[in-house]
């Protein structure tokens, strides 16, 4: 039976199958609509009539049973996560496992088509290194740059947030840092 | 426990194999799956035997969310029975549709596991009550 326990392992395993047997497209395309709108259709319902209240809903419970590490910063126009043990990508580094060659961008590939359906942008930032942060805001608050560090929880106080390569994403799209 | 929110990415990834691509897709993603991916639980069983899979699947099946399943070895062979499968069991629990050909990989993935580690599998029932038989190969 395939199981919960190892499901990392074989999920990304399996983005480097679809890459292998159908191309790059199909990767993205699984993660766009298979996770996105089937596999995560519950969190899909929490923010299309919950908005902020219900992305907290759905982290809150998601981390805690991936018993993730974590923290919450919520405002008005606003939500944000910092992750600074995420459970899913430290599972393959302590196993050093890396069948497809970057994990990290299948959480972009489910949540941001469902932002954009529930009237949301993300501002995103991970190192493939176990840490990233997200700020989720209303589409029509556009950001220009990466939000300040003011909160202490902010993972990229931490001394080995610059370690690895950086993806940027602001207002849903990637952004070139170098 | 681990997180059972991951059967719904299971059912969602077999739907997504099997609506895009069709129903061979779908098997060879399971049994290359259980090639490549399995490996080695394939080695642990031929290097270990019998004792290894009783081993292995009590160890499992411990470790998923939930459930109702005895593995035992008698005669030769080890037998999986599972009263209240998990990941039924998350699924219907969750509302999910599951899709029709769900326990399907429970053989396919099993076959080609015991078939590289010089065993032979079989499976009987499903949605939710199965018995699942690990055993040599005869010569």
């Amino acid at each position: 039976m395939l199981g919960v326990q190892d499901f990392i392992g074989y999920y990304d395993w399996t983005f480097e199958y679809l890459r292998r047997n159908y191309g790059e497209q199909a990767v993205f395309d699984y993660w766009g609509k298979a996770i996105a709108f089937d596999s995560q259709r519950h969190a899909r319902q929490l923010f299309l009539e919950k908005g902020f209240e219900g992305m907290y809903e759905y982290w809150a419970h998601t981390l805690e049973m991936e018993e993730a590490g974590y923290t919450f910063d919520r405002g008005e126009d606003y939500f944000h996560t910092d992750m600074f043990d995420c459970p899913s990508k430290g599972h393959l580094i302590q196993r050093d496992l890396e069948a497809y060659h970057d994990y990290c961008e299948h959480c972009m590939g489910w949540i941001k088509p469902l932002m954009e359906e529930a009237g949301f942008v993300v501002n995103h930032e991970h190192n493939h290194a176990g840490q990233c942060w997200w700020e989720m805001r209303r589409a029509d608050d556009r950001s220009v740059k990466a939000p300040p560090v003011e909160n202490p929880n902010d993972v990229r106080r931490l001394e080995n947030w610059k370690q690895e390569s950086h993806h940027l994403y602001l207002n849903s799209e990637p952004v070139d840092k170098s | 426990m681990s997180a059972g929110d991951f059967y719904y990415g299971i059912n969602a990834t077999f739907r997504f194999i099997h609506d895009t691509w069709g129903r061979e897709a779908l098997v060879d993603y399971w049994t290359s799956m259980a090639h490549q991916y399995h490996a080695e639980v394939s080695d642990r069983f031929r290097a270990g035997g019998l004792d290894e899979v009783q081993r292995y699947w009590s160890d499992y099946f411990a470790k998923e969310p939930g459930g109702e399943v005895t593995v035992q070895q008698a005669h030769g062979q080890v037998e999986i029975q599972v009263t209240d499968c998990p990941a039924i069991r998350w699924l219907k629990n969750g509302g999910r549709e599951i899709v029709p050909y769900y326990c399907e990989h429970c053989h396919h993935v099993s076959t080609v596991i015991a078939e590289e580690a010089g065993m032979a599998f079989k499976l009987e029932g499903g949605n939710g009550t199965c018995r699942q038989i690990f055993g040599l190969k005869e010569a």
